[in-house]
C-alpha cells in the first residue's frame, strides 16, 4: 500500500491530477469518518473531509515519503476538525441536513452539551446512542477514543496524528474511557 | 470511594491498552479476586471498550472523490507552494 502511495505521490509531484483521485479513493472512507465521529454531523464531515484532501493536495510536496502517508492525513483532517469544533457554535446543528443520513436520525445531530432525558436515550438505536456518546466526550478525549477504537491506531500513530507525546496519549484514552463509564453508567440498565 | 491504591484504576487502564507487566497484570488480578468494587469498575470498562468498539464503519458519500477534484485549485499542484 505505501509503495503505491508513494508512487501516486510521486505522479502528483509531476503534475499528475488523476494520481491524487486514486489516493482520494484509498483514503475517504477513513478520513470521512473520522471527521463524521469528531464532528457528529454528515454534512459537515463531507465538506471538512474533503477540505484535508485539498490541503493534502496543496501541500503535498511538504509530505517525506519516508513516513506514513495515512498519519499526515489523519493529521491535517483532525486539525480540520479541532479547529471546526472551537469555532462552532452550540446551537450550529439545528438546521442540519438529516435527510440522506443513512439510518441516523436527529439525535444524531444533537449538539453535544445537550443531555438527553433516560426514556428518550432509551428509544435510541445502538449506533446512534454510541455517536451520541462520543459527540459527549471533551473534544481531546473524542480524538484520542476515535482514533483508537473506531479507526484501530495504535498509541503510536496516534501520537504522531495528534503531535502529542505517547503519555498524553494513554492519559487522554485513559480518562476517554472514564468519561465513558460515567456517561454510560448513569443509566441504571446499560452497563 | 473506597481505600484501594490509586494505581489499580492505573492498571486497569494499561490492561486495556495491553501494554501491563506481568507484575503488574498479577497484582490486578489479585486486587480485584478481593474487591466488588474493583471488579466492577474494570467490567464497566470493558463494556465501554465493546460498546464503542461496536460502533459501524461509516462511508464517505457517493460523489465524495469528484467533489475533491472539483476543490482543487487550478493550477499545477506545486503552485502557490512559496505564498
Amino acid at each position: 500500500m505505501d509503495a503505491l502511495v508513494n508512487k501516486r505521490i510521486k505522479q502528483v509531484l509531476k503534475g499528475d491530477k488523476d494520481a491524487f483521485a486514486e489516493i482520494v479513493d484509498l483514503y475517504k472512507h477513513k478520513l470521512f469518518q473520522v471527521c463524521f465521529r469528531m464532528l457528529g454531523n454528515r454534512h459537515e464531515a463531507e465538506d471538512i473531509a474533503q477540505e484535508a484532501f485539498v490541503r493534502a493536495f496543496i501541500n503535498i510536496h511538504t509530505f517525506d515519503q519516508k513516513r506514513k502517508f495515512s498519519t499526515w492525513l489523519y493529521r491535517i483532517a483532525t486539525n480540520l476538525c479541532i479547529d471546526r469544533i472551537r469555532k462552532k457554535k452550540p446551537d450550529y446543528y439545528l438546521d442540519a441536513e438529516v435527510a440522506g443520513t443513512e439510518g441516523l436520525n436527529m439525535y444524531s445531530q444533537i449538539a453535544t452539551a445537550e443531555e438527553l432525558p433516560e426514556e428518550e436515550l432509551m428509544k435510541l438505536e445502538l449506533q446512534d446512542r454510541i455517536q451520541y456518546e462520543i459527540r459527549r466526550l471533551p473534544d481531546k478525549y473524542r480524538s484520542a477514543i476515535v482514533l483508537k477504537y473506531m479507526e484501530e491506531l495504535s498509541l503510536q500513530e496516534i501520537s504522531e496524528i495528534l503531535e502529542l507525546p505517547l503519555g498524553t496519549v494513554k492519559t487522554r484514552i485513559h480518562r476517554g474511557r472514564e468519561a465513558l463509564r460515567k456517561q454510560l453508567s448513569k443509566q441504571s440498565n446499560f452497563l | 470511594m473506597n481505600a484501594c491504591p490509586e494505581r489499580i484504576v492505573h492498571y486497569m487502564h494499561e490492561y486495556l491498552d495491553g501494554e501491563i507487566s506481568r507484575e503488574h497484570e498479577l497484582e490486578l488480578k489479585f486486587h480485584l479476586q478481593s474487591c466488588v468494587d474493583c471488579q466492577k469498575h474494570m467490567h464497566e470498562l470493558s463494556d465501554v471498550v465493546a460498546f464503542i468498539k461496536g460502533a459501524a464503519h461509516v462511508k464517505a458519500p457517493t460523489g465524495f472523490k469528484k467533489s475533491v477534484m472539483e476543490r482543487l485549485p487550478k493550477e499545477k499542484s506545486h503552485a502557490g507552494v512559496s505564498r
